[in-house]
Parts: structure tokens; C-alpha cells; sequence
């Protein structure tokens, strides 16, 4: 799967991982731990308290080593992480819906700053209608403001996850911050089997801790961080103009330390997962669905029944969205003939789904590269918590394969419209 | 190498002529209570014999004294002018020194002097003039007037002026503004193991966190958002202090970034004790920005958001701001910071004595200072009148001056007793020339409203 | 040739003046003082006071080396100024070593007039001028039973009264009519000649020496009406003229001294005076006079050390305002501003013959122009202002004269503080 080469240091056989039983929060928060942040800032919010509880209750237990800040407001929980990592510190936090619109301020700006602060977003719908219910729509609306984005399909991927998160964001090449999304309610609470690496060969992976190499506020080495850049006139513009294309190039760069962080995640530790795009029984499929999240599993049961009953179908996962896998896309969808893209979440201004939306962008350069265009139509399902069920797949499926000999509507489908 | 002295002040406003200063000096220097023999003489304007000064003061309308003392020239035309080298300014405490071993009693530096600083005492057949006392003038603590003080604030040059400007030359602050005054001084005493942070406003809009790549400030420093100064700062500290590292964490934020948009992250900070110096300068308004409404605006006052209107000529009611101003020092004493204090660039020992107990608090807990910051562009006043503002601020009780601990309660560092009437103050700044007497009579009402209040908390500290 | 940029010849007031003002506004410039005086800087003025044994020689000094070196000061004591070569700006000093300057400032100071005496070659005598004349004429004092003063001048009056408490018998000749005259008027003056001879001094004013021998006491002087007197110790004291030898063939222009403008300037290119030596602006006259008194030599120092340096702050000189302070016995006189009184002059008198008090004010159109006081104490210094301000003084003259302390220092509050 993984295209990049990796230099590997020698992979020693991973001691016996502890298996056990837990919800998705509390995996998060025990890679948190196996990670050794420096810092963690929490402020509760529904579906995201546990995992911050569970957080806290390693700290206070001895079970983690990290400074955590009870910040009156998630705005300040990430201002907070901002000043620990300009002073050098790997740092932690996780959040949703409301808690994010809030933090948005100081969110735009870490990416900016390139601060490698992890952040989970236990994905939440709303904000209005007022749903403290799953879905997509928090971490979508902000996909434009330079974080690097990955979305988990089952809790034991949310443990790996999030403790691969920090080698990627500190990656040199990268330096961005990186939100980890697990589906609330699906992945928050779900209760499953899990294998918890060994500390010791959690530490051999993350290596040696250099999270302040690039902008300080230390007085040992006076800067001044992010003065005021641009202007009308002099070299304010192009020294604004560097800076940002510096910032989309560690976008890009990310695509490949993804790829070679997950590579090497798999040689220790011996799960492995497609890093930026899955693909389940595409090479001989004639269509495929499109799925992010925890809906693919229900998705994948879907595409096996229908194999069974002799439909070509495959199915897509995108796990990284940003920076959106352009090249993986291209590969897997230039497998197919028709496509039908689930989202658990809306784009207003398109009347579709926004992995819908940016799928189309990946289409039209498949279609000026291989000459045809691949019919393709939107689905969105799952808003407000609400389950995408095997049956609602089994729908997805067999609108997509009508694309293969008919007309591609212009409406999105709404999945769980008349439940 | 220039050298600052302290000196005997005199406000002529105060003097009622009552005399006890000379009492005082002829006690201290000769023994007597002779007037006549006095280094200091307050002199009246009117009819010059001491029966008469009394008699002025029963009868005055207007408190007309003036004073003959010795100015410790600088350049001091008796000691030029001695041809024994008999007196001599001393280069340490700048007092001009009279060595009775030398002089020949000649009195040419009664010639040379303009002022009546150095005179013949006809008792002791020598001249006398003021020594300052060693410092202690004997004359000022009984002035019970206030017309004679002790200024040594000269002190504070001598000891900071050799400490290292941590700033650059050349900040593109207003002219006659006093925020520059204050940074310089603020992170002079800080020093260099601090990391400055300092959110949108004047502070980083003269040029302290640079443009362009380049810094003004020479300890690293930074914009945080206008909205997340404390909690940024925070974070700073905190990593700083988990890696053992003895960092000062200090913020320079304006009134709006702090007691608006910016409030919940400072009450935040302020409630977990984030070990912090928060420094707020508060110029009562968005001055950087164009002179817009903050909380911190005081009731009446003009500002681009808050326009007089059409006003009284057109029959209109005299506007600017309808609310009062936010007391965010005492919101902040309702967090029970380690420290909270006022001060005013008018009164710079004071400030510097709480700056040093708001350094130490901060190794602790949160502390906060709150510094009254007269804006020469924003509040329409001459550029040359940015400390007789501040200053007028304080004599009025439109601002007082305190500290406050949670252990010792809230002390005032400067008396609200006997203040002057607002409108010298408010006449002073072209932001309230529009005042109607209506609100001119509210703003006097305020004055006294927060007075009392403050006053409160400082009786239960202090068993009242 | 050694070259200084700044050259300054003498080394009392005017050149210590001089030297502060240079180094105010060019602290590097190469600054060289030379005097012919062989000591570290005095003044003149303390010299009374170092016959009397009021001053001890050895504490006088008015700066010290440590004060040169400081101020990056060459300072060459014993070193005289022999003639200027004004055309080369080069200065050429006793010992025949040549100086080239940038700015020359002339602080020469006077010497003692001798006056024209038969025979006052044939007698020794003492003047006073000098440091090494002051431990003379103090040691001779001690020795002397029958002393005369020539001249009633302050130098002479000063040490005819250490004569008088060392139980001399002094005799004072003084050709003009009444002592002190152009410091003090006649009733000051009758004030202070009664205070001599109720000591035991003898007075002899509108007395002419006419002739010296040596004798066996010491000097015989035969005065004009034929009268002669015998003299252990004879203190020449009849006054004092610039130093201007050295001029000759500069082209300096000079008259009773060296010609200067509002700042000091000769009529030679970089070459400027200051003090005794120099004749400037003057107050109350239309003509430049020589002023030589100790506040007008430092103002004079300062101006001229200001303009040698550049200084962009210099303010012309108002002019020389005659000021003089004298003790006798105990009292005190006070003399600011001009004894004159020309007619359309109010002069204001008053005289209190118990306390010995007496104040005398003389004003032209309502201005004070002179102050004058015995046993009266006054601000100089305020007086003076009041002069050189010209403030008009019509509604407030009689009470100055009534208590010239309190409503001089009134004024002074209303107008300059």
C-alpha cells in the first residue's frame, strides 16, 4: 500500500500488548499517555468528556506525566497549548462541535503558527439544530484552515492513531497541527477490543522529543513570534506570500510522512492501515461507494452481501481528508466506472456532501487523464448521531450501480430522511 | 554619567502660607523658631512681612506664596562665583554643600544666586542655605498642606538608568504618549529572562513585536490574539517552569484587549493562579485602532464609536458614552489575585514599588497591575500634558491609586482624602469639552460613588 | 609644534569658566591651560582673607589635578604667555616654547598699578595679587609695628584692618576724597572710615604721595602738603591694570583691556578674552568698560568658552553689572549696580543710626539701576535681576527700600521663578 521507502531504525519484536476492553475515549487518552505530552489542556464537552476524564484520571493516578490545564473555555484550552508549544511542549487536547466553533480563533492561527499540536475531535453535529449527537459537520467546517485532518474507522485505529499523530505533526517536514476525528457517539462510547502497545516500545517509536526546533519564545534565544506581515507596499506581501506556500508544502509533505509513519507503525507494532486511502475489493469492481469513519464497517457488510449476490461493487475509505490524497484517489477510482460518496455531513453551498464536493475535483482530473467522465452522485447520511445501517448501504449500492447505464442525479440522496 | 537628584517640591496651590516649614528648618538648623533664620522662606505674594502673610491667610481668597530656597542649581552661579571653593554640589546627592572651614563670609554667592537660595543668617554672621537635611528635609513632613513634598523619584533613574533598555530605539508611538515610557520601564525592571507578550493595541502597533520579520523588543516576545493573552502566556509559563527554567511571564495588553473580548481569558488565568505579571495600560478606549468605545470608557467621554452628535448647539443632548467604565482592577480583586495594584506614570515610585511586589507576587500566583495611561491622540489633550493629566486623574479621584493582597486586603497607596474637583480633570482633554453640567454631575457623583466603594474594602482590610 | 585645539591662558575664574563650558558641549577636544601663576588655580579675591590668616593658603585652590584630568585638561602652571602671533594662531609662552592653537581665550587677569612715584623704586614694597604676594605681605604683617596703605581701594582697606587687629598703626593714603569710592557713596564710605579710626586707623584721604626714600625703619613718603611718614611695611594697593605685554604686534585691539563683543570675541581671528583683562559690553555704559569683578569674569568665561566650543545655546552678553560685597569689622556692605545718579534719578535713602543700618537705592524712569547697603542684607542675586531685566519697579520702589529681602524675593516669585 505504502508507496514511500522508509529509513528504519531496527525494529526489535514488540513486547506482549496488553489486551482490553474499552470505549473509543478511553483509547484515545491511553495513546495520549503512551505519547508523553508535555502539556494537555481540557474543558468538557459532550461526547468528548470522557476521553478528557479518562485524561485527567491517568494524571492524577501517576499514570501520566503531563501539565493539565482546566481552562475555563476551549478557546483558551488552545491558546494555552499554543504557549506551552512555542515554549518547546509536545501538547494534547481534544474537543467538538461548539467547543471548536468557539476555538476557532486560535485554531485558524495554530496551523499558521505551525505548532504540532495534536487535537481530537470527537466529531458532533449541530450546532443548530441545537444535537449534542454525532457527525461530521464540526471537523468539516474547518477543513480549510491547515490541519492536517484523519479520520478513524474502529477504536483500536483510534489508540494507533493518535499516538502516530505526534511523529507526524513534529515530522520536520511537516510541522502542523493534526486533529484525529473519531465518530461521537460511535467511536466515543463504542465499546471494543483493543491491544495496548507497551510504553517502552511506544517510546522506541516516537523517538527522541524536538517539538520547539523551529520558532521559540525563550529568552536564551530572543524572537519575536508572528509579527505583524504584509502591507501595501515593501516586502511585507512576498514575505507573507513565502510563509504560506511553506505552509501548503508541509500540507503536501504530510502525504508521504503519513504514509511512512503508518509503514512503520505496522513493522512494530503489526496492525496496519491504509494511511491516507483504503481500498476493499476494488480491482475488480466495475463501481464503488465512498465512505470516512466509523460507517465503514457497516459499509464493508454491505459490499460483501452485495458481492454475494453477484453485484461488481468495491468500496473507497478515505482516512486522511487533509491534505486531501489526490494521487491515492486517482489510483483507486481509475479501478471503477460509477461512484456514489457517503458523507456524515452537508456542504451547504453545493446541495452535497463536502467529501462529494472535493471527490469532484480528483474526478476532473481523472476525467482529462483517461478521457472519460466517471458518473458520480452524493449520499448523506448519519446526521445528528443517526445510524447508517447495512440496509442504507445496500441503497447507496444500488443507486451508484444504476449510474453505470443511467443518468447521474443532481440531488444528494438523504439517507435517513424517512427513518 | 548624568545624574538624577532628589528635590523639595513646592506647589504654590497648596501653600496657605501657614509657615510651619520654617518653623521647622529654623528648629532643625538653629535651635530656634526664628522665621527670619530659615533656609526655607515662603514668601508672600502680596504684602511681604510675616504679620501680613498671617494676615493673608485669614483673609485669602487666593493662596498667593511663593517660596526662596535653594534650587541645587545644576549649574550653580554661587558656587562659580565663591573665590574660596567653599561650596561645591555634591556629584551623589546633587545638594549644593556649604563648607563653613572655607568661606570667608564674603556673600559674593548672594550676588551670584537669583533666587534667594543662599542668604546671610545676621545671627551666625555666615550664609545658610538648604542641605536637603541629608535627605530628610525637615520642612516637608510638616507640611500639612501638601504644598512641600520630597521628590525622589530621581532614584528611580539613577538605579534603572543603567539597566538595559530592553526595547529598541525608535517605537513609533503618538507623540507625548506615555505607553512607550512605561514598557521601557516596566521590562526594564522585569529584565531579560522574560518572555513578553503583548496582543494587538498600541504596545505591539509602535513596533515592540516588529513587522516584517523584524522584532522591536529585545527578550522574546509575541502577539497573542487580541482575545487570548493570559491563556497563551500561560502556557509559556508552564512549560518553562515544568523544565525547571526561572522565566518571567509577562503581558503589556491594552484595557480593551483585556476587559472586552479578552476578559474571560484573563478571569481564567487569574482563577487557576497562573504565575504571571498581567500588566494593563488603559488608555479607556480602542486608541490604536481609532479611538473606539471600550468597558473601560468612562461615562461622558468621546470616542469614534460613541460620537457627541449633533449635540447642544442643534438642540441635541451632549452625548459620548452613556454607561460607565468597568472597574476591571476591582474584578480583578474579586479573583483574589496574589496581586492586584493601580498606578499611574505620574506617580512612577509608586509604580515601581508595586511593579517589584507584582515581579515577586507573580512567581506564585497572577498578578495584575492596572495602569491609568493618558492618550494624548484618543483624549484630545496637548502632547506635552500627558503627566499632568495622569496626574490630574489621580488628585480628583477619577482613578486612585491602591494594591491589594488577599492576606493584607486593599491599602491605598496615595490618599483619596481632600480631592480636587473632577472638572480639573475633566477640563484638562478635549474628549469631555462637550459635557452638559448634567453629566458633568453624574461623572462628580461617580467619583464619589467609587471612592466610597474602594474606600470600603480598604476599612475592612484595615478595621477602617 | 605642539598644536591644542582650545588654548586658554590663565587660570582663575574666567578660564575655569572657560574650561566647563568647552568640555559642556566637546568633551574630546584637546584643551591646554597655561598660567604664569605657579599653583594649582585660586582666586584673587580670597587673597585678603589668606593675609588675614581666614583662609589657609593650602585649602584655596579652586580645582584640583584630579579635576584636569578628568576633564582631559593639559594644565601647565609657571608657564607665562610672551606674545601672540595671531597671523599663524600660534602662542609663544615665556620659555620660548610656541603652542598652535584652533581657539585662543586671553584669561590674563591684571597686575598691580605701581604708581608713578619719585623714588618708589628705592624702597621695597608690597603688593597683593598673587598667592606668593598674599604669604608676603601676611608674614611681613606679623612683623609690622607702623604700616602705611596706599590706596583705599577693597584691597587696601582689607589689609589695612589685618594691620590694624595684628596692632599696627596704620595710616591709610588714598589721593581721591573719600575711601571706597566707585564701591560705595560717601555716607557708606563715612560709615566704614569711622569704623577704621575707632580701631586706631589713621585716614588720610585726598592725600598725594609725592615722594619715597628708604629710611631706617623702612620707606620715608612725603606727601603733598609736605607731611611725612615712616613705614615698616608699605602696601601699594592703588590699583590694578591688565596684562596686555604680550599683545604687542597681535593686532589685538585693545584699550584700558583687550576690546571684546557680546560673546567675547577680539577683534583677531579665533582668538577671544574673558575677565579682568577684557573690556566689554557694559550695563550702564554706551561704551565697553573693563568690569573687573569676580561675577563678570566667570559670565564672561562661560560666553567665551561657549562660543570657542560652538555652542549653539550662547545668549550675547547683557553687559557688566559692577557687584561688590565688602566685611569690616564685622559689617558688612552690599553694592549691586551703578552709584551714579545722574539727574531725573530717584535716589531713596534710609539710615538707621542706632543699628548702623543704612540702604540707598537709585532708580532711573521706575527701574532699579544700584542697591546699596551697610549692615543691611539684601539678595544680590535678585537685585541684580532686577537691574539687568529693567522691570519697572514704580509701584513697589518705596516698599524695596523698606525691606529689600522680603519684597525683592516677592518679585523675584512674581516674575522668574
Amino acid at each position: 500500500m505504502s508507496t514511500t521507502t522508509l529509513e528504519k531504525p531496527a525494529v526489535s519484536a514488540p513486547k506482549k500488548q496488553k489486551v482490553m476492553l474499552c470505549e473509543g475515549n478511553e483509547a484515545a487518552a491511553l495513546a495520549v499517555a503512551l505519547a508523553r505530552p508535555d502539556m494537555v489542556a481540557v474543558y468538557p464537552i459532550t461526547p468528548q468528556s470522557s476521553l478528557v476524564e479518562h485524561v485527567a484520571s491517568l494524571i492524577a493516578d501517576g499514570k501520566m506525566d503531563a501539565d493539565i490545564v482546566d481552562a475555563e473555555g476551549e478557546h483558551s484550552v488552545l491558546s494555552v497549548l499554543q504557549g506551552g508549544a512555542l515554549a518547546g511542549a509536545r501538547t494534547y487536547t481534544a474537543t467538538c462541535g461548539p467547543g471548536l466553533a468557539f476555538m476557532f480563533e486560535p485554531y485558524f492561527r495554530t496551523s499558521g503558527m505551525r505548532l504540532p499540536i495534536v487535537m481530537s475531535i470527537v466529531t458532533r453535529d449541530g450546532i443548530t439544530p441545537q444535537c449534542v449527537w454525532g457527525g461530521h459537520q464540526d471537523a468539516m467546517t474547518v477543513r480549510e484552515v491547515g490541519w492536517v485532518q484523519i479520520y478513524c474507522e474502529t477504536v483500536q485505529e483510534v489508540l494507533d492513531t493518535t499516538v502516530m499523530a505526534f511523529r507526524i505533526a513534529e515530522d520536520h517536514d511537516v510541522m502542523l497541527p493534526v486533529n484525529i476525528c473519531l465518530d461521537g457517539n460511535y467511536l466515543s462510547y463504542g465499546t471494543a477490543r483493543i491491544e495496548l502497545p507497551d510504553q517502552s516500545d511506544v517510546d522506541a517509536f516516537m523517538g527522541t522529543k524536538d517539538v520547539n526546533w523551529h520558532v521559540a519564545l525563550d529568552p536564551l534565544k530572543p524572537m519575536a513570534v508572528d509579527p505583524l506581515t504584509g502591507g501595501a507596499g515593501g516586502k511585507g506581501p512576498a514575505t507573507f506570500v513565502r510563509y504560506r506556500k511553506s505552509q501548503c508544502r508541509g500540507m503536501q509533505n504530510a502525504l508521504g510522512v503519513i504514509e511512512a509513519v503508518h509503514a512503520e507503525w505496522a513493522e512494530r507494532f503489526g496492525r496496519s492501515y491504509a494511511p491516507l486511502v483504503e481500498e476493499y475489493r476494488l480491482d475488480d469492481a466495475d463501481f464503488a461507494i465512498m465512505t470516512l469513519g466509523s460507517m465503514t464497517g457497516a459499509a464493508k457488510d454491505a459490499v460483501d452481501e452485495a458481492r454475494e449476490a453477484g453485484k461488481k461493487v468495491g468500496l473507497i475509505k478515505i482516512k486522511t481528508f487533509s491534505p486531501f490524497p489526490v494521487e491515492a484517489l486517482m489510483r483507486a477510482l481509475s479501478k471503477v466506472r460509477a461512484l456514489g460518496v457517503v458523507d456524515r455531513s452537508v456542504g451547504f453551498r453545493w446541495n452535497c456532501g463536502p467529501m462529494y464536493q472535493e471527490v469532484l475535483g480528483v474526478l476532473y482530473r481523472l476525467a482529462r487523464e483517461s478521457g472519460t467522465v466517471l458518473p458520480a452522485m452524493s449520499f448523506i447520511g448519519g446526521l445528528a448521531g443517526a445510524d447508517i445501517t447495512i440496509p442504507h448501504f445496500h441503497r447507496v449500492i444500488d443507486a451508484t450501480e444504476r449510474l453505470l447505464d443511467g443518468p447521474a442525479p443532481t440531488e444528494p440522496v438523504w439517507l435517513n430522511e424517512n427513518d | 554619567m548624568g545624574r538624577a537628584y532628589s528635590t523639595i517640591a513646592f506647589d504654590p496651590a497648596k501653600c496657605d502660607g501657614c509657615g510651619d516649614c520654617m518653623t521647622a528648618c529654623a528648629q532643625a538648623k538653629t535651635g530656634t523658631d526664628d522665621w527670619a533664620r530659615s533656609r526655607i522662606q515662603i514668601v508672600g505674594r502680596g504684602n511681604a512681612t510675616q504679620d501680613a502673610i498671617r494676615d493673608a491667610i485669614e483673609d485669602a481668597t487666593e493662596k498667593a506664596f511663593e517660596l526662596a530656597l535653594c534650587r541645587q542649581c545644576a549649574d550653580p552661579k554661587c558656587v562659580t562665583v565663591c573665590p574660596a571653593g567653599a561650596l561645591a554640589k555634591d556629584g551623589a546627592s546633587g545638594v549644593i554643600g556649604w563648607d563653613a572651614s572655607k568661606c570667608v563670609d564674603c556673600l559674593l554667592c548672594t550676588v551670584g544666586c537669583a533666587y534667594g537660595g543662599i542668604a546671610l543668617d545676621e545671627v551666625s554672621g555666615h550664609v545658610s542655605k538648604c542641605d536637603t537635611c541629608d535627605g530628610k528635609p525637615a520642612c516637608v513632613p510638616v507640611c500639612s498642606k501638601g504644598a512641600l513634598t520630597y521628590v525622589t523619584t530621581a532614584n528611580i533613574y539613577n538605579e534603572v538608568g543603567d539597566w538595559e533598555d530592553l526595547f529598541a530605539p525608535g517605537l513609533a508611538g503618538c507623540q507625548g504618549c506615555n505607553t512607550e515610557l512605561l514598557m521601557r520601564h516596566t521590562l526594564r525592571r522585569v529584565g531579560p529572562d522574560t518572555v513578553l507578550a503583548t496582543p494587538p493595541g498600541c504596545v505591539p502597533g509602535m513596533g515592540s513585536v516588529g513587522f516584517n520579520g523584524t522584532t522591536g523588543t529585545k527578550v522574546p516576545v509575541f502577539h497573542p490574539l487580541l482575545t487570548n493573552t493570559a491563556a497563551m502566556l500561560a502556557g509559556v509559563k508552564r512549560q518553562f517552569k515544568r523544565m525547571g527554567r526561572d522565566v518571567t511571564a509577562l503581558a503589556i495588553a491594552g484595557d480593551g484587549g483585556a476587559s472586552d473580548v479578552g476578559f474571560q481569558s484573563l478571569s481564567g488565568a487569574a482563577e487557576r493562579g497562573e504565575q504571571m505579571l498581567f500588566m494593563v495600560v488603559d488608555n479607556e478606549g480602542y486608541m490604536n485602532t481609532g479611538m473606539q468605545r471600550s468597558s473601560c470608557t468612562p461615562y461622558g467621554a468621546w470616542t469614534s464609536t460613541t460620537p457627541i452628535g449633533a449635540g447642544c448647539s442643534a438642540g441635541q443632548p451632549a452625548q459620548g458614552k452613556t454607561q460607565d467604565a468597568k472597574n476591571l482592577p476591582l474584578l480583578m480583586v474579586n479573583h483574589r489575585c496574589a496581586y492586584v495594584a493601580t498606578a499611574s506614570t505620574a506617580y512612577m515610585e509608586d509604580l515601581y514599588a508595586k511593579l517589584d511586589r507584582a515581579i515577586e507576587a507573580s512567581k506564585t500566583g497572577f498578578a495584575y497591575v492596572h495602569v491609568y495611561s493618558p492618550c494624548t491622540t484618543g483624549w484630545r489633550f496637548p502632547s506635552d500634558q500627558n503627566m499632568e493629566v495622569a496626574r490630574k486623574a489621580v488628585e480628583t479621584n477619577f482613578v486612585m491609586l491602591w494594591e491589594f493582597t488577599p492576606s493584607e486586603g486593599l491599602r491605598f497607596s496615595r490618599s483619596v482624602d481632600d480631592p480636587l474637583p473632577v472638572t480639573d480633570y475633566l477640563k484638562a482633554m478635549g474628549r469631555f469639552r462637550h459635557l452638559s453640567p448634567e453629566q458633568i454631575e453624574h461623572i462628580q457623583g461617580k467619583v464619589v460613588e467609587n471612592s466610597k466603594f474602594i474606600q470600603r474594602f480598604s476599612e475592612q482590610a484595615h478595621g477602617g | 609644534m605642539e598644536q591644542t585645539q582650545y588654548l586658554i591662558v590663565g587660570s582663575s575664574h574666567a578660564a575655569l569658566e572657560a574650561i566647563s563650558a568647552i568640555r559642556m558641549h566637546d568633551a574630546t577636544g584637546t584643551l591646554t591651560v597655561v598660567t604664569r601663576d605657579a599653583h594649582l588655580p585660586y582666586s584673587p579675591t580670597v587673597l585678603p582673607y589668606v593675609v588675614s590668616g581666614k583662609s589657609a593658603p593650602e585649602r584655596v585652590f579652586l580645582r584640583d589635578d584630579d579635576f584636569f584630568a578628568r576633564n582631559a585638561v593639559s594644565y601647565r602652571p609657571g608657564a607665562g604667555l610672551a606674545a601672540l602671533h595671531a597671523d599663524s594662531n600660534t602662542a609663544e609662552l615665556a620659555d620660548g616654547t610656541r603652542l598652535g592653537y584652533d581657539k585662543l581665550l586671553l584669561a590674563t587677569g591684571t597686575s598691580p598699578a605701581i604708581p608713578p612715584i619719585p623714588g618708589i623704586d628705592t624702597v621695597s614694597y608690597h603688593v597683593l595679587r598673587t598667592l606668593d604676594d598674599a604669604l608676603g605681605l601676611r608674614d611681613a604683617i606679623a612683623q609690622s609695628r607702623q604700616a602705611v596703605v596706599l590706596g583705599a581701594g577693597l584691597v587696601g582697606m582689607h589689609a589695612a584692618e589685618n594691620l590694624v587687629k595684628a596692632g599696627a598703626s596704620v595710616t591709610i593714603v588714598e589721593m581721591s576724597d573719600q575711601l571706597t569710592a566707585g564701591y560705595f557713596d560717601k555716607v557708606a564710605a563715612q560709615m566704614i572710615e569711622q569704623a577704621f579710626t575707632d580701631n586706631g586707623a589713621k585716614i588720610l584721604t585726598g592725600s598725594r604721595v609725592v615722594r619715597l626714600e628708604p629710611s631706617p625703619v623702612g620707606a620715608r613718603l612725603t606727601l603733598a602738603n609736605g607731611t611725612t611718614l615712616e613705614a615698616d611695611l608699605l602696601l601699594v594697593a592703588t590699583g590694578v591694570k591688565p596684562n596686555l605685554e604680550y599683545l604687542n604686534g597681535s593686532g589685538v585691539a585693545f584699550d584700558h583691556g583687550i576690546l571684546v563683543d557680546d560673546t567675547m570675541r577680539t577683534s583677531v581671528a579665533n582668538v577671544w578674552a574673558a575677565g579682568d583683562c577684557a573690556q566689554a559690553k557694559h550695563f550702564f555704559s554706551p561704551t565697553p568698560r573693563v568690569n573687573a569683578i569676580l561675577p563678570s569674569a566667570t559670565e564672561q568665561g562661560r560666553l567665551a568658552g561657549m562660543a570657542m566650543a560652538g555652542d549653539a545655546g550662547i545668549k550675547p552678553y547683557p553687559g557688566g553689572v559692577p557687584l561688590n560685597t565688602y566685611h569690616f569689622f564685622g559689617r558688612h556692605a552690599i553694592s549691586v549696580g551703578s552709584s551714579e545718579a545722574p539727574e531725573g534719578s530717584e535716589v531713596l535713602t534710609r539710615f538707621d543710626e542706632k543699628t548702623g543700618r543704612y540702604l540707598k537705592a537709585i532708580f532711573r524712569d521706575g527701574r532699579l539701576a544700584g542697591i546699596f547697603g551697610v549692615n543691611e542684607f539684601f539678595d544680590g542675586g535678585i537685585m541684580c535681576q532686577l537691574i539687568v531685566r529693567r522691570m519697572d519697579l514704580t509701584a513697589d520702589k518705596e516698599r524695596l527700600v523698606a525691606d529689600p529681602l522680603k519684597v525683592g524675593r516677592e518679585l523675584m516669585s512674581r516674575t522668574w521663578r
